[in-house]
């Protein structure tokens, strides 16, 4: 079978800016691949290329065994794209959108009724089918944009950037049908900025920065690479006595990070940051109410490898979820 | 190895072709710069050039035709590309299975129906308030229809510059449109235009469009109408080049 993606070699000049240098890869069939990196990284300009929107300036791209530069026609008939920005025409309803979608991609005039109708109502627009597109919020957009890129069944579906900024009904639809695409063998090229959602949606994911391929692997893999990334996080009572500078002084620590309520220690070793940390609350009097060791996230390689310091992408509460504790927390 | 053609490709392009240009006509027909630059321009530049000159009712509905005709069509690529580029919707088009060609066939034909159909508006003018008569109904028919395709296609030469905004298209559009107004013969009948002012008019393709109208409404003009509507036929042709072109370099420079 052939790959879904191959890239070979491919670069992108803007004038005398190398902004895609020479990147390589493939991605399997049924494959959910995420394509992470920092503003600026390459990313969309790759995602342009793949999608026949951008002229490389050279190298090769394979979409499902058809050359782009020779016959990009056969490859646009299996592709479905979401860009960033819903590219909906808001002078015509949801239902006008999704036909006229359906024709462009050869969608038989028997079935477009009723794909168009199964996806309205799946996306939760049924009762919005006929309302012209410009009275949709920023959500009610998105799952249209993306009803619109899956209503001729593709085999190769690229998103960009689809569920951050929107609303949770939004959210969760968009997750769902992702999730079942992905079980019946879509293969689902993902750009992001939401590493958490690229860790929990893809097989594998490749990290690009400046314009090169930083590392391809799955997740797991990437994040066992980087265990040197581990931390420890804390919270206790009083939280005033304890001081960004007074952590920072344990041994082994190389980071420390104010995260909401909790403190997190960066270290290569927590087994020995454990004792430390519980020695400094008893002399102190310090109620401990939560003490945790988490691997290192996606997140945490990604800030690795495009060389961004870490804590620089703003920690939110629950952000623990997006690391895997090792141990419990306890009071 | 080239792609092959297959029949199924061929009635897929045009199918294609059909498709855009029905999205097109519905989404864009009530748009404020094509009833500002393609319906409101042209009386106003009428009215404006008409006003205390000795013209015959025949001879200004020609001319208002002509005018009508060329604005509107020619202002619905500068309008609708930079439009669908800055609202993203020019990239659902692009990414999708069909060539450039169908894409801007589909988007010609789009200007030209907006023109067809507002060439109505002063030819109905002229014959049911006017007493105007058509002289021939057939190369008048002929030359509001090739000429409406001509002007699309050169309005889409405009269109196709890579950039996402209507008013940085309408301006270099509007610098080259206007002048062909005062060297095509409408203002000035080419048979009273000095010899140099005569070979100028014959680079404008609204040469061709006031010379077969003049024929189809007064039964006077000074070339041969069937050279003009040849000529016009080639025109589609020649300014959907550039525009093939110019969309090529939007896709090496990104836009």
């Amino acid at each position: 079978m052939n790959p879904a993606i191959e890239v070979h070699d491919l670069t992108k000049y803007y004038g005398s800016h190398l902004a895609v240098d020479h990147i390589s890869f493939e991605v399997h069939p049924g494959e959910v691949f995420g394509f992470l990196g920092p503003n600026g990284a390459g990313k969309s300009t790759t995602q342009r290329m793949l999608t026949t929107l951008l002229e490389p300036t050279s190298g090769q791209i394979i979409i499902d065994g058809h050359d782009l530069a020779r016959d990009s026609y056969p490859a646009k008939r299996v592709m479905g794209l979401v860009p960033e920005e819903s590219n909906i025409y808001t002078e015509l309803s949801a239902w006008d959108n999704l036909i006229f979608t359906a024709r462009l991609y050869r969608v038989p005039a028997d079935q477009r009724a009723a794909r168009a109708r199964e996806l309205l109502e799946e996306f939760g627009l049924g009762e919005y089918q006929a309302v012209k597109v410009k009275s949709f919020s920023k959500g009610m957009r998105r799952r249209l944009s993306i009803a619109m890129a899956i209503i001729h069944q593709p085999s190769l579906l690229f998103l960009d950037e689809p569920v951050p900024g929107l609303d949770a009904q939004s959210a969760r639809a968009i997750r769902s049908r992702l999730r079942l695409l992905k079980s019946t063998g879509t293969t689902i090229f993902l750009t992001t900025h939401d590493i958490e959602e690229a860790n929990q949606l893809c097989d594998r994911v490749a990290i690009i920065n400046s314009g090169r391929i930083a590392a391809i692997d799955t997740p797991e893999h990437l994040k066992a690479a980087f265990r040197k990334v581990q931390s420890v996080e804390i919270s206790v009572e009083p939280s005033d006595q304890v001081k960004k500078d007074t952590l920072s002084k344990f041994n082994g620590v190389t980071q420390v990070i104010e995260a909401g309520d909790k403190w997190r220690l960066y270290t290569e070793d927590p087994s020995s940051l454990i004792p430390q940390i519980i020695h400094f609350c008893e002399d102190r009097g310090l109620r401990v109410l939560h003490l945790a060791t988490l691997g290192p996230s996606l997140e945490d390689v990604f800030l690795e490898i495009t060389g961004q310091e870490i804590g620089s992408i703003p920690l939110e509460d629950g952000d623990k979820n997006k690391r895997r504790g090792k141990k419990g927390g306890h009071k | 190895m080239k792609a092959r053609i297959s029949w199924e490709r061929i009635r897929d392009e045009l199918a294609q072709v059909w498709n855009v240009a029905i999205k097109d006509i519905r989404v864009y027909y009530l748009q404020p710069p094509m009833i500002m630059f393609g319906l409101a321009m042209p009386f106003f530049l009428f009215f404006s050039f008409s006003v205390k000159r000795d013209i015959d009712a025949q001879s200004g509905i020609a001319q208002l035709l002509a005018m009508t005709v060329f604005f509107m069509a020619s202002s619905a690529g500068p309008v609708i590309v930079p439009l669908e580029r800055r609202s993203g919707t020019y990239d659902r088009l692009l990414a999708a299975p069909m060539s450039l060609a169908s894409l801007l066939i589909g988007q010609t034909l789009v200007g030209a129906f907006f023109a067809f159909v507002a060439s109505a508006v002063p030819l109905l003018i002229g014959v049911l308030f006017l007493d105007v008569t058509i002289a021939h109904v057939g190369f008048l028919l002929g030359g509001l229809l090739l000429a409406s395709l001509a002007f699309s296609a050169f309005g889409m030469v405009f269109g196709s510059i890579p950039v996402q905004s209507v008013g940085n298209i309408m301006m270099p559009s509007t610098l080259i449109r206007w002048p062909l107004l005062f060297i095509s013969g409408i203002f000035i009948p080419l048979g009273e235009m000095s010899p140099w002012a005569r070979i100028l008019s014959y680079i404008s393709p609204l040469t061709y469009a006031q010379d077969v109208i003049n024929i189809a409404v007064s039964g006077t003009g000074y070339l041969d109408p069937w050279l003009d509507l040849a000529l016009l036929m080639v025109l589609i042709v020649v300014f959907l080049v550039p525009a093939a072109l110019l969309h090529h370099r939007s896709r090496v420079l990104g836009y």
